[in-house]
């Protein structure tokens, strides 16, 4: 092997090692930060304008300062609302997807400055309100949602206990045969009580049960409270037993719901009120210009 | 040790077979291959997948013999300890093996297949939050739509449907305009309030900016402050970024730099509006007469650093047809026909003041407020009426009548012919020494009808003259002439106004002594024109604090900061502002308004000072 040889393969390695290097780098620190610097440059222009440009009687949407500051406003929302279609088009090149993401994010965070120049601390109960109160609950689920990712995915993981969901389930569903089995010496009440909890949804409880992990109706826990083990009976102790697996795995599983609610909730206000505010958006561009 | 070992399978048409066998012995092999003590026939399973030994306590040991764990409970291990007495269930590929504790001590396993998985994947999609909160879709539907509907729909639809409201009547429905006040970005000045249910009042046609003429039905009676076409001249060149804004703006509809939306905004809450800041007066005055050059007045910018001298109108010559306007500047004398020392009036020692101290309407020496009357609003003074003022001194009392006396008539020489002739048909004095004392008796005696006066005729003609000439009755204050050759005075002309141009209010001035400002206890005629120059306002009206001072220093107590709209109004310059008309920044309170009868003459002056 010559030295130039030599040379250039060394090259190409150190390039594989920059782009797998590079393929490890989350969206936050995405090239050095570029977008955070993109969007902090943003954010210092609009203020510097705001301070320095003299605005009669006082600041004002409908200033030409205002309308430029609405302009960007604008066209940031309706550029940020595209990650929705540009997530579903996979496309190679320079803006891959995560470049892409980057700039959601950073760009997303400097509407804060933006759009609140744009109001000139003018807020009342219309239109115009309304679409900025949109776009800061859009923004706050959105960093809501970052914040998420970065912490709550290894809980998910940790809790996981190596079994898929799947496995959660089937673990469950395998208890509750046993169970089913188990509980056939008991008499009709206590038998109730077991019927009860394998009849109960394992997913029941709602969305704010999951959130909260709070399920004051669980069915087995119910069945735990009231089998009556004070007899001593055999079957009822072995019931007993099997009814704490369950609630033992059921806990798990709702752990990790609570976990997967918390990580999965934000899209559920982000998205509909991203599109909520592109409606409240044409209303109030709209309204300004039909009685302008 | 022995072994329950029971097979569960179905037959085609669902029915069950279950085969039972045991097997005495304390360990069991599982898997694939024939020799197992259970033998299952799945590629899954390995030949020997695991072993099942009973402990010494009873409980059973699982163990996975190859690399491949098992199932138990639903999860994948390689070992596990059961407790028959719990029961456990072991899965191997396809099928499951429950292990349970049979009556008498006996273990038993049951095999059975395996159900199919195919419900399993929406068990795992019921992990996801989605499964328990409303489709991200619909809401987006749900919500978008409503906003469009309820906050964009409806308003343009009641707007274009409903009845419309005549300016300053009640709207024909009520509520008309509930959808679209949510469009509205702030409460309106309390000027147009009364508009608020009643949008195209201002905003007569959708996507046209209010324009000039709709503000003009109502506002009809504003003046121009100057003629289109001049203010177009005298205005300066906009910045380029300005005129590109204007040219933006220009061409979606907006009409232009001085149109009335330019300076009053609306919608800026339920607040007296704001007047336009100075830079709006100093854009186009700074340098006004390098484009206007036939204008009057001099430039200005900050009544502080630029602002010409004043200019009172006033008198100049005695009986002049029109007051002229003349700088302070200039050498200048008020001719206004009056003679009137301030000085001796006003001093505290001298002879007025020892006679003003013995009248009992005064009892103290005069001060400016014997004579000068503040109006009703305070903020000009009543002219000076001879005989309030003057008339306790300056005496016109002609003679006894009756239990009083008889007067001249002041203010018309005319009406002081007839009254200095009436005293001369009273009685003469006698024509000789001798005959006083003695009167003829009857009807023939004075106040008789019969008494004839034989006094000399001419008298009456000197008297006249007499009293006009200076020293005299009416020349102690006037000034006498000729007119078509009879005898006569100078008309007396004062100006209700001296600054015609500007607006100034004594009653924002009540702290400050007369004297301060006009110099009237040194003014030994009445030619001096008592008005104060520019520097002695200057004194404290500092004009705008620019932005750069303000950083710096500190305004003081004795500054006044004063911008344009101070003293000057744009629509009614002459004029104070109407009583209800906006606040303008830094003035104060009591300095606005006169009674709005004067607006109408504001108009008129006003056009007549840009009449070209």
């Amino acid at each position: 092997m010559t030295a130039a040889s030599q040379k250039a393969s060394q090259n190409t390695f150190k390039q594989r090692e920059k782009a797998r290097n590079a393929d490890h780098v989350g969206f936050l620190k995405h090239k050095y930060f570029r977008y955070l610097w993109v969007a902090l440059a943003l954010c210092g222009v609009c203020i510097a304008g705001y301070v320095m440009i003299d605005q009669d009687p006082r600041p004002n949407g409908g200033s030409w300062y205002g309308y430029t500051l609405g302009t960007i406003g604008v066209l940031l929302i309706i550029w940020l609302s595209l990650l929705g279609l540009r997530k579903r088009r996979p496309t190679p090149g320079h803006w891959s997807l995560k470049s892409w993401t980057s700039a959601h994010v950073y760009l997303g965070l400097s509407l804060i400055v933006v759009g609140t120049l744009h109001t000139g601390f003018q807020f009342g109960w219309n239109v115009h309100t309304l679409a900025y109160a949109l776009m800061i609950i859009v923004i706050v689920t959105g960093i809501y949602g970052v914040a998420v990712y970065a912490t709550l995915p290894a809980k998910l993981s940790s809790n996981r206990n190596e079994m898929t969901r799947t496995q959660m389930v089937e673990a469950l569903t395998a208890i509750d045969r046993q169970l089913e089995t188990a509980a056939q010496p008991l008499n009709r009440d206590q038998s109730d009580l077991v019927i009860g909890a394998l009849e109960q949804d394992i997913f029941y409880g709602g969305a704010w049960g999951r959130l909260a992990g709070s399920y004051p109706g669980c069915a087995t826990a119910s069945a735990l409270k009231n089998l009556d083990t004070a007899s001593g009976n055999e079957a009822t102790e072995k019931v007993h037993t099997l009814l704490t697996r369950r609630s033992d795995q059921l806990a798990q599983i709702r752990r990790h719901l609570r976990i997967r609610a918390l990580l999965e909730v934000w899209l559920f206000i982000h998205v509909p009120a991203t599109i909520a505010l592109l409606a409240a958006l044409l209303a109030h561009i709209v309204s300004v210009f039909y009685y302008w | 040790m022995s072994f329950l070992i029971r097979t569960i399978d179905y037959t085609a048409a669902g029915r069950e077979i279950v085969r039972e066998r045991t097997v005495y012995q304390s360990s069991l092999f599982i898997g694939r291959a024939a020799e197992n003590d259970i033998h299952l026939p799945d590629l899954a399973v390995e030949q020997r997948h695991i072993s099942i030994n009973q402990l010494p306590d009873g409980g059973l040991q699982v163990e996975a013999l190859g690399t491949l764990g098992f199932g138990i409970d639903g999860r994948v291990v390689s070992k596990a300890a059961v407790d028959p007495a719990t029961g456990a269930e072991i899965e191997l590929g396809s099928s499951r093996l429950t292990i349970a504790k049979e009556a008498g001590d006996a273990i038993s396993i049951t095999i059975k297949q395996a159900e199919e998985k195919g419900a399993k994947v929406d068990t795992v999609a019921g992990f996801a939050l989605a499964s328990a909160l409303p489709s991200k879709r619909a809401m987006a539907w749900v919500f978008s739509l409503a906003i469009l509907v309820l906050l964009l729909s409806i308003p343009v639809f009641t707007h274009l449907t409903r009845d419309k409201a005549a300016p300053g009547e009640p709207a024909p429905m009520v509520d008309q305009v509930a959808f679209d006040s949510t469009w509205s970005s702030g409460e309106l000045s309390l000027a147009h309030h009364d508009l608020k249910d009643n949008c195209e009042a201002c905003h007569a046609t959708p996507f046209v900016s209010v324009q000039d003429n709709t503000c003009l039905t109502c506002h009809e009676e504003l003046g121009e402050h100057a003629a289109k076409p001049r203010l177009a001249k005298g205005m300066a060149p906009l910045p380029a970024g300005e005129a590109w804004q204007w040219a933006v703006a220009q061409t979606l509809g907006k009409e232009g730099p001085g149109s009335c939306t330019s300076c009053h905004l609306e919608h800026e809450g339920k607040v007296r509006q704001q007047a336009a800041t100075q830079q709006f007066c100093s854009d186009c005055h700074d340098a006004l007469d390098t484009r206007l050059s036939d204008v009057g007045f001099g430039n200005a910018n900050n009544f502080g650093e630029k602002h010409p001298q004043f200019r009172p109108t006033f008198y100049t010559a005695y009986g002049q047809d029109e007051p002229v306007r003349v700088s302070l500047d200039k050498k200048i004398e008020e001719k206004s026909g009056l003679k009137f020392p301030h000085d001796i009036h006003m001093d505290a020692q001298g002879g007025v003041a020892r006679m003003a101290i013995s009248l009992p309407n005064y009892e103290e020496p005069l001060d400016c407020a014997s004579c000068h009357a503040l109006t009703q609003d305070e903020v000009g003074f009543e002219p000076v009426e001879m005989e309030d003022s003057c008339e306790s001194c300056h005496s016109l009392v002609s003679g006894r009548s009756g239990s009083g006396f008889t007067s001249l008539r002041h203010g018309d020489v005319d009406d002081l012919m007839e009254d200095l002739a009436r005293i001369d048909r009273s009685p003469r004095r006698p024509v000789s020494p001798v005959a006083r004392g003695r009167t003829r008796p009857g009807q023939f005696a004075r106040g008789g009808t019969y008494a004839v006066n034989f006094g000399r005729p001419a008298s009456s003609l000197i008297s006249i003259n007499r009293a006009l000439m200076p020293g005299g009755t009416c020349g102690d204050c006037h000034i006498n002439t000729r007119t078509d050759g009879r005898p006569d005075l100078v008309p007396v002309n004062i100006p209700d106004r001296y600054m015609q141009h500007g607006f100034f209010s004594h009653k924002a001035h009540e702290e400050e002594k007369c004297t301060d400002c006009h110099e009237a206890n040194t003014s030994k005629a009445s030619t001096d024109l008592l008005l104060p120059g520019l520097k002695s306002c200057r004194d404290c009206h500092i004009g705008e604090v620019l932005p750069s001072r303000a950083m710096t220093v500190a305004v003081k107590d004795d500054e006044v900061p004063s911008t344009c709209a101070m003293c000057h109004g744009y629509h009614t310059p002459t004029n104070p502002w109407p009583g209800d008309h906006p606040i303008l920044q830094s003035t104060p309170e009591g300095a606005r308004g006169r009674e709005r009868g004067r607006e109408t003459d504001s108009v008129a002056s006003l056009s007549a000072m840009f009449k070209d």
